[in-house]
């Protein structure tokens, strides 16, 4: 029953997006996600419409998968869309009824915001498409090492978030064990009400956290048994290097964000 | 290699009397020999192991790694590259979602430039045979799999010594044996010494030396032969013998005369053989 959650959002590939850098796929998403917010007109937006495809098409990942993504965000998409389309009123107006109007500015602004989540979403979740999770992580740890500077413990939280990602899928095993046993002796799981289903699993949750604490002990045995001693002084075996595909991304990135930019004084904005 | 000398060991509690684990033990380990470290549940020898690394430091005489005290603190890096240690559990002892990376901790740890960790990384999967699942995810692992990976990763960081606690008491046989044969491989030909600590009899028949430990103290010293012959010692401490020294031993009760010191099945089998020849005759 368990067994069906992946982990992370990781869509196994080969491709050119997939070998990248993770430093650079982190930093360009994070420019991304900005640069989304710089368009103020149609054209603007198609930029980015334009690169979002590009991007998908340098992913591989097909496009039913993406189109998947889109189904958790139409709920916020339905309702921004539609304070924007009551909110706003200005062009001509469609239709009136007590204090709700439509007027063409109305949905001209909540098309341009919903295309504009979209694209966010989109781009973004590229980046746990094609990235994984021990990758995102060890790309964290080099991206925020300067602010060790600032006594941040960037090492440790990576290291923290490694050992998060490796138990999830054996303390998931432990529960699914710890359920057979209890179901095994009558406990009853899938009937009643909310209130008496979360009581059902206490008994799951306390053996599940007794072990987990057994097993943190352990684990720190056996790291000490390896000489850790934290961040200070560690070698990485894989060293990430910047190749031709994150140099022609970062290249890629800034035409975009400067394109953006100069939209903005060429075409007049909508809004 | 390693030098026990009256060691003792107990864990102390304000308010209660002590609890005494290790009593004045006395043990030298030899280096490139297998040494199994036998014992019923609680008799100290997971303690003892953990002595071994410094992980615990005696509340009672000294440990002696290559003439390195344990109690000093600064050493401690030193003598856990030296002596690695194996824990029971294989799924407690693996850091990372991958299984190269996972090898390469201990050798990270200690600052190794990363070429030379990559090398060490591949030779030590390969001396545990699990070279080509080392881009797997250790859950997907069987047991003696994920064993395997944590004696790569110890051996990754190059030690003289490997101290194995229990390390096939959670695996089923398929795994256990797994595990044995790469332990026996490294001590016959990578010359590494090994301190095993195990319940099993039949893995510590396979070692140069048996030592017994029975609450807190060394019970029997010597070679498979020598402490398999003491069926009753070992008895009386609630341990068990492989099954063909048992088979024996009661053949001998029953009055038949067979040698004493037998281990193995095939040995058995001879001395059954060469017994029933001589009364044809």
């Amino acid at each position: 029953m368990i067994n069906g959650i992946a982990l992370g959002q990781y869509f196994p590939g080969q491709s050119v997006m997939h070998k990248m850098d993770p430093r650079i796929k982190l930093i360009n998403t994070f420019i991304f996600i900005i640069a989304v917010f710089i368009p103020q007109s149609w054209a603007g937006l198609l930029m980015v419409i334009l690169f979002v495809l590009f991007s998908i098409n340098c992913s591989k990942i097909p496009g039913k998968t993406i189109l998947k993504s889109f189904k958790p965000i139409i709920p916020i998409i339905l309702i921004t869309s539609l304070i924007n389309v009551f909110y706003t009123q200005s062009g001509t107006i469609l239709w009136k009824w007590w204090i709700f109007t439509i007027s063409t500015g109305g949905l001209n602004k909540a098309g341009f915001m919903a295309v504009r989540i979209l694209c966010l979403i989109v781009g973004s979740s590229l980046m746990t498409y094609t990235t994984t999770p021990t990758a995102l992580t060890d790309g964290m740890e080099r991206v925020f090492s300067p602010l060790k500077v600032f006594h941040v413990h960037v090492h440790e939280l990576a290291m923290m978030m490694t050992i998060a990602l490796r138990f999830i899928p054996t303390l998931i095993e432990e529960t699914d064990k710890i359920m057979s046993a209890q179901k095994a002796r009558g406990a009853d799981m899938e009937s009643g009400g909310l209130s008496q289903r979360i009581k059902a699993f206490i008994p799951v949750l306390i053996p599940l956290f007794v072990s987990s604490f057994r097993r943190a002990y352990e684990l720190a045995t056996a790291m000490e048994c390896r000489c850790y001693h934290g961040g200070e002084g560690r070698t990485r075996m894989k060293q990430l290097k910047m190749q031709g595909r994150d140099y022609s991304a970062i290249a890629v990135m800034t035409v975009f964000v400067g394109l953006l930019i100069a939209s903005l004084f060429v075409v007049p904005p909508v809004l | 290699m390693i030098e026990a000398q009256h060691v003792s060991f107990e864990y102390r509690n304000p308010e209660e009397p002590p609890i005494v684990v290790l009593k004045d033990i006395n043990l030298t380990i030899e280096r490139g020999s297998f040494v199994a470290l036998l014992g019923h549940n609680g008799c100290g020898k997971s303690t003892l192991a953990k002595h071994f690394n410094a992980m615990l430091l005696p509340t009672g005489g000294t440990v002696l790694v290559e003439s390195m005290d344990t109690k000093e603190e600064e050493k401690a890096f030193d003598i856990r590259k030296t002596v690695g240690l194996v824990l029971q559990n294989p799924d407690n002892q693996l850091v990372s979602t991958i299984v190269e990376e996972d090898v390469a901790f201990g050798p990270e740890n200690l600052g190794v430039p990363p070429q030379e960790i990559r090398q060490r990384v591949d030779d030590a999967l390969k001396v545990v045979g699990m070279y080509e699942y080392k881009n797997s995810a250790p859950h997907k692992l069987s047991g003696g799999q994920k064993q395997r990976v944590a004696i790569a990763g110890i051996l990754a960081m190059q030690p003289d010594c490997l101290v194995l606690d229990e390390p096939t008491a959670m695996l089923d046989p398929q795994g256990r044996k797994e595990v044995l044969d790469t332990i026996q491989d490294l001590n016959k030909n990578q010359g590494m010494t090994v301190v095993l600590i195990t319940h099993y009899m039949e893995e510590a028949a396979k070692a140069d030396r048996v030592v017994v430990m029975n609450d807190g103290e060394i019970w029997l010293d010597g070679t498979p032969k020598e402490v398999f012959s003491k069926v009753k010692e070992l008895r009386s401490v609630e341990l068990d013998v492989p099954q063909p020294t048992e088979l024996c031993d009661r053949l001998r009760d029953a009055g038949i005369s067979l040698p004493e010191g037998i281990l193995t099945t095939e040995e058995c089998i001879e001395a059954l053989a060469s017994r029933m020849e001589v009364r044809a005759e």
